[in-house]
């Protein structure tokens, strides 16, 4: 049986950012994410995978993996951007398209998927965490991660089967070009993108969330320590923040650390309604700032279930299991 | 049970912080386009490297600095001196080679220095500095005081046995010093790519058994989020940290030729101009009303005044005498 392509992402970027000062983060080096790659290349190898395309990152962590694994299989370069800024990992995405995965294996944290699906919104991913806010990214064993995108390129499993599409927060801001977040989006009263990640408790003032996950950290986590919203659920939530809130929470916005953050208002989004604002201020999403809204600047958001494909591990290798797939 | 607060978080910086910051950058970029400029007109001895493009680095390290703060600078120093506080007359008398210099003319752009501002030295051996600013954070942990060590050093340099020697001898004792690797890309006319496996020199650090963060060195307040994080933990006796900034400069390794060069392309030359920390952050600071375009103007035009009139300075001043040429090379206070 042929295998369909495995596409291979990884962010050079993730996992060094200030958050190992600030917080508790783990250090991920380009090293250890080569690694990763080469266990899961050799997941997927073994279970019949032969044919990959790797996006061919700043640092070569996918070129370096692929070059110290000796088997029979094909292996594409996408070339792509080296600027060392997530646009080459957005523009990886559209080259990668080109190339027909049926599902693509994304290392990094929650920002790095972010970066993909904008160039590539109806991707089908395996998120594996090499980030700092992992909500989105997929915590389990490379080689386990492999051998499921192994099963998939195979047609062990359908992708009916074992990929569900994700919730997705589209963002407009008036007269520029448009966004998105996986996890959050968080209006912040920051004045700079500066070192990125969001940190300061005392400048957020909205939150937006496509989930609210009590067993993670991040902006994820304020909403989850309250008031959980599954992935499954439809419709999104959205706190206003503020010195008089009547909920109080600690919650772990970063690895390691808590803040305490008083909450005004707890509201259900539906996926047919939206929330305007107007700037200033800084839109962080998933995790890290990214937007500089100005003065008098109009923001609409609005959340669907038009996100990413994500591919379900332990369903794959279960099904794959109890249909003799391994045997 | 809940911790007791509290990491150090950098709270919105203030309309002061944000203009000595903005500040600092313009008078780098000045200082160094003038003593470029003079030194192809032949009127500065000897050779200038020159900071132009990596302003953002200093300017972000050195806010959170005093001048009990001890800072080793490279042979690419000048700008690191600026933004510690050294005023234009000496330096540039310095660089003239004139008595009234910061080291009365004796130790030119390569080893300038000011012990008032903390400033141990440019250095003209590769690797140099770290060492030194280690055995200063020794100092200071013997002496008991707060203040922290800072170590500048390069791509090129982070492969120096010296420079692996004191993060790892800082590490070890927990010394309060800070390991700034401005990442420009080259080692002199080495591309990163073909003198390290690596990209990421903060990839080193845990290998150190310490923090190492990367940060976008073309971005000052990313440069001074992340260097204010580092050197509090410094400070407050966690330890040393591995920043790393990537960076760029404009110029060549030698002197102000910044394209047509046969090792970088002028197009990469180019994408990192479009990253100017300068003008990125005046662009910020006019959308937050911190200052106008006319103010930004005023900075600019000022800057350049104290620069004409610290080269007259300088090129009235005297050299330094014959008879003069062992007085203050050794430290004569018992």
């Amino acid at each position: 049986m042929g295998s369909r392509t495995i596409g291979i992402i990884a962010n050079p970027a993730s996992g060094k950012d200030v958050r190992r000062l600030v917080a508790r983060a783990s250090v991920f080096d380009n090293r250890e994410k080569s690694a990763i790659i080469r266990r899961a290349l050799e997941g997927a190898l073994n279970t019949g995978a032969r044919n990959f395309a790797y996006l061919d990152d700043s640092h070569n962590i996918a070129g370096g993996a692929f070059g110290e694994i000796d088997g029979d299989f094909e292996s594409t370069l996408v070339p792509c951007l080296k600027t060392s800024s997530a646009l080459d990992t957005t523009r990886g995405a559209l080259s990668m398209r080109d190339q027909n995965p049926i599902a693509n294996l994304i290392l990094g944290g929650d920002g790095t998927s972010r970066a993909f699906v904008k160039g590539w919104r109806e991707a089908a991913l395996l998120p594996l965490s090499t980030g700092t806010n992992n909500v989105f990214p997929i915590l389990a064993e490379a080689t386990i991660a492999g051998a499921a995108l192994g099963v998939l390129a195979c047609g062990g499993v359908s992708e009916k089967e074992v990929l569900h599409r994700a919730k997705i927060i589209d963002i407009q801001i008036e007269g520029e070009a448009e966004d998105i977040a996986l996890i959050d989006a968080v209006v912040t009263k920051d004045q700079f993108i500066g070192s990125r990640a969001l940190l300061n408790a005392d400048v957020i003032e909205r939150i937006f969330l496509t989930r609210a996950e009590p067993t993670s950290v991040g902006m994820t986590s304020v909403g989850g320590l309250v008031q959980p919203l599954s992935q499954d659920e439809d419709f999104g939530m959205y706190l206003i923040l503020d010195n008089n809130g009547k909920i109080k929470v600690r919650a772990p916005i970063a690895p390691g650390l808590y803040e305490n953050l008083r909450i005004k208002s707890i509201e259900r989004v539906g996926f047919n309604e939206s929330i305007e604002m107007i700037g200033p201020c800084i839109l962080a999403l998933d995790g890290e700032r990214e937007r500089e809204v100005q003065a008098g600047q109009a923001v609409k958001m609005s959340i669907g279930r038009e996100g990413p494909s994500v591919l379900d591990v332990r369903k794959t290798m279960e099904l794959a299991a109890n249909r003799g797939f391994f045997t | 049970m809940v911790a007791k607060k509290k990491n150090a978080k950098s709270n919105l910086p203030s309309q002061k912080v944000l203009q000595e910051l903005h500040m600092k950058m313009v008078r780098i970029r000045r200082f160094e386009e003038r003593a470029g400029k003079m030194m192809e007109d032949g009127k500065i001895p000897g050779a200038l490297h020159l900071y132009v493009g990596q302003e953002a680095v200093a300017s972000g390290v050195m806010q959170h600095l005093s001048n009990k703060d001890w800072i080793t600078s490279t042979h690419r120093g000048h700008g690191h001196l600026v933004a510690k506080g050294g005023e234009f007359k000496p330096m540039f008398a310095e660089l003239f080679g004139r008595s009234t210099g910061y080291c009365r003319g004796k130790g030119g752009s390569m080893h300038i220095s000011n012990m008032d501002l903390g400033m141990l030295g440019a250095n003209g051996i590769v690797g140099g500095g770290p060492p030194i600013a280690m055995g200063a954070a020794f100092s200071n942990r013997f002496k008991k005081n707060k203040n922290v060590a800072v170590a500048f050093f390069g791509d090129g340099a982070s492969n120096e046995g010296s420079v692996h020697e004191a993060i790892n001898m800082a590490s070890l004792y927990k010394l309060p010093c800070v390991f700034v690797c401005e990442n420009n890309g080259y080692g002199e006319y080495t591309a990163q790519s073909r003198h390290q496996a690596i990209v990421d020199v903060a990839d080193r650090a845990s290998g150190y058994g310490m923090p190492g963060v990367v940060c976008d060195g073309m971005d000052v307040m990313a440069v001074y989020e992340a260097a204010g994080e580092a050197i509090e933990r410094a400070r407050k006796g966690s330890g040393p940290t591995l920043l790393e900034c990537k960076t760029y400069r404009y110029y060549d390794h030698v002197g102000v030729r910044g394209m047509g060069l046969t090792y970088r392309t002028d197009e990469e030359v180019e994408e990192w101009k479009n990253k100017d920390a300068i003008e990125g952050f005046e662009k910020r600071l006019i959308q937050l009303g911190v200052m106008t375009k006319k103010k930004i103007e005023n900075v600019h035009a000022s800057v350049g005044k104290d620069i004409d009139e610290a080269i007259i300075f300088a090129n009235e001043s005297p050299y330094p005498m014959p008879e003069d040429l062992l007085d203050n090379v050794y430290n004569e206070e018992t």
